[in-house]
């Protein structure tokens, strides 16, 4: 988990890089970072949230299905969302709220794909004195094939 | 139990699984997702109030809801040959150590378009006092090869 023990945990330090809602520009990409997905990030996903389908564990079961091998999880991307952007990214301002979300699925990320993201605030917008971002984001594997595509609204903090 | 795109029916239950939060598996995926925001992991902070909201102690990740939903859809969707294709949700209520959720999907329509088959999927997750904390949409594909 040689990925994981760098990722900084502490979401505290930095918080003063990160843009709040003044900064975020709609339309500006953000900063990310290309991640390599491995079998076990899969497997402690699949871990935390009771996943067991043989499609992620099992090889050789994996081998006879329409995906011809292994796969992760279509919602692996709550995953990638962290680990493809950087510490200061606003996505990982304390008391970031998530205001709802919507994905739309291309082609399973696999073990082993390098992961590149794109991602920008679309929108924003004041609702009932709450400071709303609109984000866009398009995940990517290295073929640049889209494996899934998201908009999701978050509530920034004050 | 309905197995094939015809077969199915608007108002078919898609039942999902049983989800026991603690501290412990909120901390795991934390761990999971790399989301160590502190809403969900330092319960000082909680105690304080965002805008005119007070949780009053950690709460569970949304997108853990988010997890479920999208299980109980791959589970129900691989072995009838089809395909998990889009998940829309929003958050009703927050999630907390000691409570137990559970996702359901409803068939809420069936779609043929050019060339494919689609079904529409209406999602919520309950507590254990009956509370939906989410509700959501989704879309499942039947692709024609798939047909039985």
């Amino acid at each position: 988990m040689a990925q994981a023990e760098a990722f900084e945990t502490d979401f505290w330090k930095d918080a003063n890089l990160r843009k709040v809602w003044d900064d975020i520009v709609p339309g500006e990409p953000r900063k990310t970072i290309p991640y390599t997905l491995t079998r076990d990030a899969i497997e402690l996903y699949c871990k935390s949230v009771g996943e067991t389908h043989p499609i992620y564990f099992d090889e050789a079961y994996a081998k006879t299905t329409r995906y011809g091998g292994l796969i992760a999880p279509p919602s692996i991307h709550i995953l990638l969302m962290f680990s493809c952007t950087p510490a200061d990214d606003w996505m990982r301002s304390p008391g970031t709220v998530n205001a709802g979300q919507s994905w739309s699925y291309n082609i399973p990320a696999r073990p082993g794909d390098v992961i590149t993201l794109q991602a920008r605030a679309l929108d924003k917008f004041i609702k009932r004195e709450r400071l709303f971002v609109v984000h866009d984001n398009v995940f990517f594997n290295q073929h640049g094939e889209v494996i899934c595509s998201g908009r999701g609204q978050t509530i920034r903090p004050e | 139990m309905t197995t094939t795109f015809e077969d199915l029916n608007a108002g078919d239950a898609i039942d999902g699984p049983t989800f026991a939060v603690s501290r412990e598996s909120i901390r795991l995926f934390c761990d999971a997702s790399l989301d160590y925001n502190p809403l969900h992991l330092d319960d000082d902070y909680m105690k304080g109030s965002f805008g005119k909201t007070n949780f009053g102690g950690i709460i569970m990740h949304g997108m853990n809801n988010f997890g479920l939903i999208s299980r109980m859809l791959t589970d129900w969707a691989y072995p009838r040959g089809a395909i998990h294709r889009r998940l829309e949700t929003r958050w009703v209520k927050p999630v907390r150590p000691g409570d137990t959720i559970r996702p359901l999907g409803i068939v809420k329509s069936k779609q043929v378009t050019k060339n494919s088959r689609w079904v529409l999927i209406d999602v919520l997750v309950r507590n254990q006092n009956d509370e939906k904390v989410a509700t959501g949409e989704a879309m499942v594909e039947f692709p024609l090869d798939a047909a039985a």
